[in-house]
Order: C-alpha cells, then sequence, then structure tokens
C-alpha cells in the first residue's frame, strides 16, 4: 500500500494542500499574532469614500472582505488551523478510543458483540447533528459577555461531546472488523501456537488493520467536518455563538464552518449569492473534496495492495496444476518455476 | 420463532431504553461539565413523559399558545416521509439502472463511469442544495420559468428540490456500493454457471445477480441510513420544508426529541423485522 501511494501524485496533491493550509495558518498566528486586517472604509488618494465593507474582490483583498471588514483571504488562512485541527483531533481520538475499547471486546465471545450490537442499534440511526446541536447548544450560546468560560473548556467540551456522539458506530465496526481477521486460518494458527492476545495483536492483527483505519481515518475527518458544517448551519458555532443584540449569532473564532454559517444565516435575509456567502462555502466544499480524494487514493492504493498479495499466490498455484496436467510421467520430478 | 419473537422484542425493549437515555443527554451537560445527577433527574422526567405522551404539548409561535403535540405533529412527519421515501425510490431506481448500465459496459466505458462517478460523490451533499437553487434561480433569470420552488412556507410545499438534492446524495453511495459488489461478484461461479447454460447477460444480471445482492443491500442500507438522515436534517432545513427535522429545530424541546427518536426508530425496527421474515433465505446466502 505504501508503494503506490508513494507513486500517486494526486495523493501527494492532496496532502501537500493540507499541510500547506496548516503552516500557513499556524504561521500567521505565530508570526502575525493570528492577525486578520480589516477594512471598513475605503478611501481614494483625495480622501473622498470608495466604498464600505463588504467589499468585492480585487487585488487589494483577493477573495474580498465581509460586513466587519475582515479580509476573507487572511480569514480563511487563520481559521484554516481551527477547522482542520478539530477534525483531526475528533477523528484521531474516536480512532484511538475505539481501538482501546473495540478491540480487547473482539476477543470476548461472539455473546458479547450481539449484544453490544443490541444496546447500540438505537443509537445507530440518529443523525449526529440534530443531537449535538441540543447538547451544545444550551452550553455554547453565549449571551452574557462577562460570563464566557475560558476558550479551551469550550473547545475541549465540544471535541469530547463531537466524539463521543460518533464512537459507537466507529466501535461495532472496529470490533466485526478485528473479529473477521480473528476468524482467519493464520490467526487460528497463531492461537494453537500459544500466542498471547496481546501479541496476536501487535504481530498479527495491527499490520492488517492499519491500512484500513487511514481510510477510516479520513471518513470520520470528512463526518466530522459535515457535523461541523450542519451545526453551524442551526447557528452553533464551533468554540460558541455569542448571541448578538436583537437577533442572530456570531461566532468567536474565524473557524471555516462557524464563518459559513455566519454568513448562511445573514445571506437568507439579504441579497443573494455573493462573495462573503460563496467564499467559505467553496472553501468548505474544496475540503471535503479534497478529503474525500484523498479517501479514494487510499482505498485505491488498498485495493490494488490487495489485488497483488491475492494474484500472487493464485498464479504460481496456476502453474503448478498446468504443469501437473502436462506431464507425461507423472512420478518424475519437476521443476516449478516460482517467481516472487 | 419463539427465540426470533424474544430476540426481537429484547432488541425493541433496549433499543427504547437506550433512545431514552440518549434523549436525555442534552440534560448531562450544565455549566460545561457532566453532571449525572441532573442527567438522571432528565431521564426520569423522559420516563414520565413516556407514560403521558397524549398529553404532550409545544409551544406555538404563531399561535401564541401551547398546542397539542399529537394531531399537530402529523402533517410534519407526513411531508417528511414522503420526500425521505421518493428520493430513495428515486435514487434506488436510477442506481439500478446505472448498475445495469455498468454490468453491459465494455472496459473502456467502464473505467469512464467509475471516473465520473468517484469524481461526484466527493461533493458534499449541502453544496448541492445550494448548488440546485443557485441553477433554478438562473433559470428564472432567464428563462422566466418560476415552477420550481426553492424554499417553502407554512402552506407552501417545496417538494421537487429536497427530493432531487436528497436523492442525489444517496444515489451515489448507492452506486459506489454496487458497482464494488458486482466487480466483486462477477467472477462467481453461479455467474459462470448461468453464462455457460447460455442465459443472456440482462437476464443474468436481473434474476441471478440483484437477488444475490438484495439482502446485502438491504443490510448496508440499514448501517448508513445516518448518513441519509443527516442530509435530510439540513435539506429540511436550508429548503424550508415542513417536515418533522424542521418541527424539532424550531421547537428545540427534550420530549419532541424524544418523541422525534421513537418516529425514527420504530418504523425502521418494524421494516427490519419484515424484511428479516419475508426475504427467502435463499437470498440471503442461506441454502433454501
Amino acid at each position: 500500500m505504501r508503494r503506490v501511494l508513494i507513486r500517486d501524485p494526486l495523493f501527494w496533491l492532496g496532502l501537500l494542500l493540507f499541510a500547506s493550509l496548516m503552516t500557513l495558518s499556524v504561521g500567521n498566528t505565530l508570526f502575525r499574532d493570528g492577525q486578520v486586517d480589516q477594512v471598513t472604509n475605503l478611501y481614494s488618494a483625495d480622501g473622498t469614500l470608495l466604498a464600505t465593507s463588504p467589499l468585492e474582490p480585487s487585488s487589494e483583498h483577493w477573495l474580498g472582505t465581509d460586513r466587519a471588514g475582515n479580509d476573507l483571504f487572511q480569514l480563511l488562512i487563520e481559521g484554516a488551523k481551527w477547522t482542520i485541527g478539530v477534525c483531526f483531533t475528533v477523528a484521531f481520538v474516536r480512532i484511538a478510543l475505539a481501538l482501546l475499547i473495540g478491540v480487547p471486546l473482539a476477543f470476548r465471545g461472539k455473546r458479547l458483540y450481539t449484544g453490544l450490537r443490541l444496546l447500540l442499534d438505537g443509537f445507530l440511526i440518529i443523525p449526529i447533528s440534530l443531537l449535538a446541536l441540543f447538547i451544545l447548544l444550551p452550553a455554547l450560546l453565549l449571551t452574557d459577555p462577562a460570563l464566557i468560560p475560558s476558550m479551551s473548556s469550550r473547545a475541549l467540551l465540544e471535541v469530547s461531546v463531537l466524539t463521543l456522539l460518533g464512537l459507537p458506530a466507529l466501535l461495532l465496526y472496529l470490533i466485526s472488523e478485528t473479529r473477521q481477521l480473528l476468524a482467519q486460518e493464520f490467526m487460528l494458527v497463531a492461537r494453537t501456537l500459544g500466542g498471547s492476545p496481546f501479541y496476536q495483536f501487535r504481530t498479527h492483527i495491527w499490520p492488517h488493520l492499519l491500512p484500513t483505519l487511514t481510510i477510516v481515518f479520513m471518513q470520520q475527518f470528512v463526518q466530522t467536518l459535515m457535523v461541523l458544517i450542519h451545526i453551524s448551519l442551526f447557528g452553533v458555532f464551533f468554540g460558541g455563538s455569542l448571541l448578538l443584540f436583537g437577533d442572530g449569532v456570531a461566532p468567536t473564532i474565524f473557524e471555516w464552518a462557524s464563518q459559513f454559517g455566519y454568513y448562511f444565516l445573514q445571506f437568507t435575509a439579504l441579497s443573494w449569492i455573493n462573495h462573503m456567502f460563496l467564499v467559505p462555502a467553496i472553501a468548505l466544499a474544496l475540503l471535503v473534496f479534497f478529503a474525500n480524494l484523498l479517501t479514494s487514493r487510499l482505498e485505491r492504493a488498498y485495493r490494488l495492495r490487495r489485488q497483488q498479495l491475492i494474484h500472487a499466490p493464485m498464479q504460481e498455484l496456476a502453474e503448478a496444476e498446468a504443469a501437473a496436467t502436462q506431464l507425461s510421467d507423472p512420478f518424475e520430478p519437476v521443476r516449478i518455476s516460482t517467481k516472487s | 420463532m419463539q427465540s426470533f419473537v424474544i430476540r426481537k422484542t429484547i432488541q425493541l425493549i433496549m433499543a427504547l431504553l437506550v433512545l431514552l437515555g440518549v434523549s436525555a443527554l442534552p440534560g448531562l451537560i450544565v455549566q460545561m461539565r457532566p453532571d449525572f445527577s441532573n442527567y438522571f433527574k432528565t431521564v426520569e422526567q423522559q420516563l414520565k413523559l413516556l407514560t403521558t405522551w397524549d398529553t404532550l404539548t409545544y409551544y406555538n409561535a404563531t399561535a401564541a399558545e401551547n398546542r397539542l403535540l399529537f394531531p399537530d405533529l402529523e402533517p410534519f412527519v407526513q411531508e417528511t416521509l414522503l420526500i425521505f421515501s421518493s428520493a430513495l425510490i428515486c435514487s434506488a431506481v436510477a442506481a439500478l439502472l446505472y448498475a445495469f448500465l455498468f454490468y453491459q459496459a465494455g472496459p473502456k466505458i467502464r473505467s469512464l463511469l467509475t471516473q465520473v462517478t468517484r469524481t461526484l460523490e466527493m461533493v458534499p451533499d449541502l453544496f448541492w442544495v445550494i448548488f440546485s437553487q443557485f441553477i433554478v434561480i438562473i433559470l428564472f433569470k432567464t428563462t422566466g420559468f418560476n415552477r420550481i420552488e426553492i424554499a417553502g412556507g407554512a402552506d407552501d410545499h417545496v417538494r421537487f428540490l429536497p427530493i432531487l438534492t436528497l436523492s442525489l446524495t444517496t444515489v451515489f453511495f448507492f452506486i459506489k456500493w454496487l458497482t464494488g459488489r458486482i466487480q466483486e461478484e462477477q467472477g462467481a461461479s453461479y455467474l459462470e454457471l448461468a453464462r455457460a447454460k447460455g442465459i443472456q447477460s440482462p437476464r443474468l444480471f436481473w434474476q441471478h445477480l440483484l437477488p444475490n445482492l438484495f439482502y446485502r443491500f438491504y443490510l448496508f442500507f440499514r448501517t448508513n441510513i445516518i448518513t441519509i438522515l443527516s442530509s435530510l436534517v439540513v435539506i429540511e432545513y436550508t429548503f424550508n420544508v415542513q417536515g418533522m427535522f424542521r418541527f424539532i429545530l424550531i421547537n428545540q424541546d427534550f420530549s419532541i426529541l424524544l418523541v422525534l427518536l421513537l418516529l425514527i426508530y420504530v418504523p425502521f425496527f418494524i421494516f427490519d423485522t419484515v424484511v428479516e421474515l419475508c426475504i427467502p433465505r435463499s437470498w440471503k446466502g442461506g441454502i433454501s
């Protein structure tokens, strides 16, 4: 799988995109203190007012500015680390937890698995975004600016809620995957030879599980991103929503999904499709697209690798069979070519 | 049969308890911290609600009064059901036709089809929503054609676009699975035998391949229903469909959440049971 991926330009393109976005975003925080330029009014040289924000995209402001005058390009750069970081963390922690809980359970009997399936069955059809909305809205709707809890506690709460809500489905999947591997012949041999469960896992199951896990990781990444986008459409932004005077909510950080939800809530009342709304929408769509692209490249590499693995012995077998049928004297020793 | 009934009853009771626990989850977090005593209090409240479900009320903002939930919720449920089922039927039919085309096609067309669907399936559902609204507005601006609703109202049903966008998100989902299985099954010995007996390839597809995939397809559908429902939530919200997901987004209440969860789960449970009973064993891969 690794060999296929190294030679895959599309995979590298996707990876490069994510890496450069993260570097730019973290760089912006480190070297510019996370600053995003604000332009409220635009004047010409002699002082006459040219325009007020939101400004259309121009050579000065590549993607234009929003109503508060934030430069959208810088805003996207600054927010990228939140969007990618949150999805990455949630996906990673989910998989780590599912491994920690699921693998020991997979080594137990079938009854436990059926029981668990039965128990979690109800959990598997509820839209996560709906539940996340219900749990997070009361906690993250910040009505009183004086009583805002710290950013880290808000982020921790949201990340843990998102992680736990997606955990049951992943857990069941991982258990069934591990159980399938355990039913293989080589595992029977490993057990018979007396390998301890930990040894069995490390030497036999982990190498088989790892390629699947990378694919699952990307899937979880996209799923988390979609949940983030969905709940911010409903007005729950990552890290909390400030209740504005009158009606409406505003995000506290420049995270992409939150910005998208923020502009979406504004756009329904005002003029329709404008750059303010399109920029985060297209950015998010591209992010999802590239994450999906990475997933599909990983899947492809996995498939090709498996085809190679299955094909090689099949061919040898076919050669041996062909050689056996061509024998004039069946008891004469034959040399069967075994290419490896 | 008896063990089947017992198993299903246990499953139903367990699921109801879990859903009860899930619907009380919003009570778990108080002041940004998990608070278990408050959680159990909420669970207790929800339990009490179950016993008095026919007198449940919600606050109707238009009428500015509390009204009984049950007769009022009905049209919303109907609307959601209509959109969900017609989108499912549309996408299932489209996916089947595509699969047939894929099965008949030569290697060149196959790789072309795969490339196209692989690219299209990466598009997130929300993008379809915005894109379709955009197209309809452009259409209206250029030709004056205004028969397609892009957003619903209280008495205004918006159906075409929600069904279209939901179908678009699910169809690629189905297609991906179907083409994968077709490629897998193609070399299977029962198909080889049928082909050797001279059965034409359309009949091979509809009579031999599809029945074998049907039950697995149902299982696949069941495990991924969560994604489809998530899309439906967003679609109802963005198109302003007067459906039950939009209803709950407007009336955010624990009791309504519980009702909604039951309304989703119980039909699926019944459907599951019926499928398990009715589908012939040979379709499930057993020997009849």
